[in-house]
């Protein structure tokens, strides 16, 4: 690991932590758990294409336990990590059915990857699967954020930034 | 793939979850069942109250103050970080269980107890 990727992978964390706390300031005017911008999924959806998913997975579980540490619950860590990891894994995959101008079909899809993942801990965590009603309503708007935060990761990209 | 397939992709998901938000549900009975950490606290037959009740539950995070009302039950005060269990209103009206996350908490209707 050279100084240089060390550094900008520790400059892409901070961002992403950033991004992670300011947006968790923001009330979230939907009556539903789990519902939120995620505006630290652009940071993830650029790493995996611009720098690598290897760097991309360590600047994301930086963020995370980070991240749970500036909100102060230790619940939060495993609703993270667990979007988090799922959010990864199918941008890993989509990497080689997705082209550069389809960057916001990789946020869609992570985000709902995201939303799944939270509601699989959040099914354990209550022992019910009562929450798992709240599975469509988080699906669209994981749709919605998605396709927004994609975006923004798309169009950082042909800035060729890095 | 073309994006084209992906929106057809995308499409499909927005029906399946338009259905399932949309999909008639009928509630089982009005028996109010209270969890915390995943164990029954409390359960509550909505049909046979009769006076405006305020409960306090309390867990290891923190406490939220539910009202129960002849045939409803809604979470009216909370100290969690997000307020969202006393955004989503009264069950049954509201349609989906009561949920506090950050103190674990459940509100949901249940099948009556043979």
């Amino acid at each position: 690991m050279t100084t240089q990727r060390l550094t900008r992978n520790a400059l892409l964390t901070a961002v992403s932590l950033i991004l992670f706390t300011v947006e968790a300031q923001i009330p979230v005017p939907v009556p539903i758990p789990g519902v939120k911008l995620g505006l630290a999924n652009i940071v993830n959806v650029w790493a995996v294409c611009a720098i690598g998913p290897r760097d991309a997975l360590s600047i994301l579980l930086c963020r995370i336990v980070l991240g749970a540490f500036f909100v102060g619950h230790l619940m939060v860590l495993f609703y993270s990590l667990a979007g988090g990891l799922l959010s990864w894994c199918v941008l890993l995959l989509l990497r080689r059915v997705t082209t550069r101008r389809q960057i916001w079909i990789r946020g869609v899809l992570a985000a709902i990857a995201h939303n799944l993942g939270q509601i699989a801990v959040a099914v354990w965590v209550t022992r019910s699967a009562a929450v798992l009603a709240y599975l469509p309503f988080l699906t669209l708007s994981g749709m919605v954020t998605g396709g927004f935060t994609g975006l923004c990761a798309q169009y950082l990209l042909s800035r060729r930034l890095s | 793939m073309k994006t084209r397939t992906w929106l057809f992709i995308f499409a499909a998901i927005l029906c399946v979850c338009a259905c399932a938000i949309l999909w008639p549900r009928r509630t089982p009975s009005l028996i109010a069942g209270i969890y915390v950490d995943g164990n029954c606290v409390d359960r509550v037959d909505l049909s046979r109250v009769t006076e405006e009740e305020r409960r306090v539950i309390e867990t290891e995070d923190g406490s939220n103050t539910i009202v129960i009302q002849p045939g409803r039950i809604c979470v009216e005060s909370a100290d969690c970080p997000d307020q969202i269990c006393v955004m989503e209103g009264w069950l049954p009206e509201c349609g989906l269980p009561l949920v506090c996350l950050p103190h674990n908490l459940l509100i949901q209707l249940e099948e009556a107890a043979p």
